[in-house]
């Protein structure tokens, strides 16, 4: 890295909670947030249980009200967690930057369509014998639906939200749909730091997947098959997460709190043909881990026993010593896109309670994997 | 240090043709490819015009890509096309791609509702769905993921460099030809295909589009319903197709003589934070987003020669986008020329900006500004050089293009005329 990144905001919405401190303790504890899904039968799925937010409100985090029924769930979370990191960093008390100069870069994941929205468009548009008829479709159909339905499926919802939200107007890209997008969206807020593009940044992610057809997708895309090979697999969850990058000079000129310095990273492409434990491997060697000690890992493991056999081996093979490796995906459920924002605010809070160096695993669904290491200012 | 970008492959699949001098032949001659729509029966529909592929055949791609014979999605057959004729187009041997970056953008998750209303009578239609998905089995659900087009390339031709996909709706298209340039400026790696691929002509996006009111309903005459900058525009129009260029650092291309066709010396993104569903008015953000890509090629304004407008067709976007022209060029903002290609092409949603930028490039290439026809009664508020009566030589040597989304990401590139 050509610049000294710190990270000085931390927001997580997730089932678990939203306060850091008390996320800690529930994962320390061995909470879980898992439960059969309060909304539909899972009975025919591999996978039955999700990790649900309940009680959420957002109407606390939206300037506008009107502007939440706008919104689907995705960007109502990360609308939520993007304003959580900004106040945990400062930056919704002073204003040291002008709205400009912060970018934004996040990850969403599979839209999916709000079945309650469109499933009046479906029932419309049917003939007697279920097929679809255009002219159904074209009249009762369209006047069933709300004219902002399309702006509830575009994927990048979620993020243009936030930067109506919190006046955010910098740099920015939005990745999709699994957890090593979240990772390439730090990576792009790094890069804009890096060459001086933004003099701070909001990196994250943002998903859903606790309804059906989450878990239709899921299921087709093989993410519950060890669910069926080994009776244990993720936890579908939901909620989002967003970290404050800055540059460290920046960050401690404007007297930020800092939580954790972004000491490396590294990402790689899982190929087809190739084993979890290998590709672990070199993320991990390209960090320069091999023989080293650290405080903590912040691991991938999220129920599914293959990856944490391939991960323990990654970790072995390159003889990295870890003394304490907690698993918050066992216990918060696996948030897809925005697993990898998650994992890296965990563990820049754990470096600085624990102090040492603590490494956050980004392995997950999806060919993208990536690492992350955080140490104390 | 930083690496110098050039351009060494372009594909295309789009409604005026599925080769580059195809599409650019039609383009300077100022075709449209806007017609009624014919992929489904759309005649009840408000809007019932869109720019079509024609004569795309799914099955022709079997014989590179055997793998996507299940593939329903009409943008993951685009796209694929598009990305194998880049390549082919740059020469490049396909071990190099192992290396290589792949930046794909794209927009809206295809959901065919004639898949789902056999599910419609049930009384519980979210069951009834996924019943009827499961028991169908198979690799095609009823929404094609996101990344499928990533995944397809990625496995085909074994990139392990890392594989991006961008979903910044119509920003995206720009946006991963700008992300690819940045890391491969920065040294992450020497080649990347960048590009996009769209197909939004099916019942669900272009009803839903048209109940936005931001489509041209001019059914009647397809081939003048988009007129941006025309003080008559009603609206933009839906396209499909699929663009995407192959990026190398110099050195790299020159190391194995490479064609060059073009530069890329800048990139820049904002976003408005107004409205998702307008632009916001003073054009901040896209003043922004064209000074950040004019900053970033360590250029000032003086040296910009030609844009490739966003240009929708919209009421507001034309306007706004004319505004911000002139805050950025000044003085020099009505000399110049000004070409809208979404006039001929649609509004191709993620692909419009990588189409655009195909289309710079090739301006640069071969000297010629493709027009924007169907600027028949000049808009008082939208002043400057549209190239309006045909294409024109062009002796410049950077073309600046647009790219203005859905939800406010904005995002603009600069390319050079490549000099050895």
């Amino acid at each position: 890295m050509r610049r000294s990144i710190v990270i000085t905001g931390i927001g997580l919405v997730t089932p678990l909670g939203s306060e850091v401190p008390t996320l800690w303790r529930r994962i320390e504890a061995g909470d879980s947030a898992a439960t059969p899904p309060a909304h539909f039968d899972a009975a025919p799925f591999a996978c039955r249980v999700c990790a649900e937010i309940r009680g959420f409100e957002p109407g606390s985090y939206v300037p506008e009200g009107k502007l939440v029924r706008l919104m689907n769930r995705e960007a109502q979370l990360a609308v939520a967690a993007a304003h959580r990191a900004l106040e945990d960093a400062g930056l919704k008390r002073e204003r040291p930057y002008r709205p400009e100069d912060i970018g934004l870069f996040g990850a969403t994941g599979l839209a999916g369509l709000p079945l309650a929205e469109v499933a009046p468009l479906i029932q419309a548009s049917a003939r007697a014998d279920g097929r679809f008829d255009p002219n159904r479709f074209a009249t009762e159909g369209l006047r069933a639906v709300r004219p902002i339905l399309s702006f509830k499926v575009l994927s990048n919802m979620p993020l243009c939200f936030v930067s109506i939200c919190e006046n955010l107007q910098g740099p920015n890209a939005v990745y999709t749909p699994w957890e090593g997008q979240g990772a390439q969206a730090i990576e792009a807020a790094v890069q804009a730091l890096e060459c001086g593009e933004v003099r701070s940044a909001l990196a994250g992610g943002c998903d859903v997947k606790t309804h059906e057809l989450a878990f239709l997708a899921l299921q087709q895309q093989g993410a519950f098959a060890s669910w069926r090979e080994r009776g244990a697999g993720p936890t579908p969850g939901e909620g989002a997460a967003f970290l404050i990058l800055e540059d460290e000079g920046a960050a401690k000129a404007r007297g930020a709190r800092v939580h954790a310095r972004l000491s490396g990273f590294s990402l790689a492409t899982r190929p087809r043909e190739s084993g979890s434990k290998e590709t672990y491997a070199r993320i991990l060697e390209a960090m320069g881990l091999r023989g080293q000690s650290l405080t903590a890992v912040v691991a991938a493991g999220n129920g599914d026993p293959a990856v944490e056999q391939a991960e323990n081996e990654a970790l072995a093979m390159l003889q990295v010593r870890v003394p304490m490796v907690v698993q918050p995906k066992k216990h918060m459920g696996d948030l897809f896109a925005a697993a990898g924002p998650a994992q890296v605010g965990l563990a820049a809070a754990l470096a600085a309670r624990r102090g040492g160096c603590v490494l956050a695993n980004c392995f997950g669904h999806g060919s993208e994997q990536a690492a992350f290491l955080l140490e104390p200012p | 240090m930083n690496q110098c970008v050039v351009i060494t492959g372009l594909g295309v699949c789009t409604p005026l043709g599925h080769t580059v001098p195809d599409f650019w032949r039609r383009l300077l001659d100022g075709c449209s490819g806007i017609g009624p729509v014919t992929l489904f029966d759309a005649s009840a529909l408000r809007v019932r015009i869109g720019g079509e592929v024609q004569g795309f055949d799914p099955a022709a791609l079997l014989t590179e890509y055997p793998e996507s014979a299940p593939e329903k999605d009409r943008k993951v057959g685009l796209g694929l096309d598009a990305a194998h004729r880049a390549l082919v187009d740059s020469g490049l041997p396909l071990e190099a791609l192992r290396e290589a970056l792949l930046f794909v953008g794209v927009s809206l998750e295809t959901f065919l509702i004639s898949d789902a209303t056999s599910a419609a009578h049930a009384g519980d239609l979210s069951s009834a769905l996924v019943a009827l998905a499961l028991a169908r089995g198979g690799p095609s659900p009823l929404q094609t993921p996101l990344d499928r087009l990533t995944q397809l390339l990625g496995d085909h031709y074994g990139f392990q460099h890392g594989r991006y996909t961008n979903c910044s709706a119509c920003a995206a298209g720009a946006q991963v030809v700008g992300e690819a340039f940045r890391r491969l400026r920065a040294g992450r790696a020497n080649v990347a295909l960048a590009g996009a691929t769209d197909s939004p002509l099916n019942p669900l996006a272009l009803g839903g589009f048209s109940l936005l009111r931001i489509l041209s309903e001019e059914n009647d005459r397809p081939g003048r319903a988009c007129r941006p900058f025309d003080a008559t525009r009603q609206g933009t129009v839906l396209a499909e197709g699929a663009a995407f260029m192959v990026l190398e650092t110099r050195e790299h291309a020159r190391r194995r003589g490479a064609r060059v066709c073009g530069e890329i010396i800048g990139y820049g993104s904002s976003l408005d934070a107004y409205r998702v569903t307008d632009p916001e008015p003073d054009g901040r953000g896209a003043v922004s987003s064209m000074t950040r890509a004019i900053l970033d090629a360590g250029v000032t304004p003086a040296a910009v020669d030609c844009v490739n407008a966003h240009g929708t067709g919209t009421p507001k976007n034309d306007v706004v986008e004319t505004r911000a022209i002139k805050q950025v060029l000044g003085d020099r903002a009505g000399g110049i020329p000004v070409t809208a290609n979404k006039s001929m092409t649609g509004h191709m949603i993620a692909t419009s900006g990588a189409l655009e930028a195909v289309a710079s490039v090739l301006t640069l290439y071969t000297g010629k500004v493709p027009p924007t026809i169907n600027r028949n009664c000049p808009d008082p508020e939208c002043d400057l050089d549209y190239v309006a009566e045909g294409c024109r030589d062009f002796a410049g040597r950077t073309v600046l293009s647009n790219s203005f989304g859905f939800g406010g990401q904005n995002a603009s590139l600069l390319f050079r005329r490549f000099e050895p």
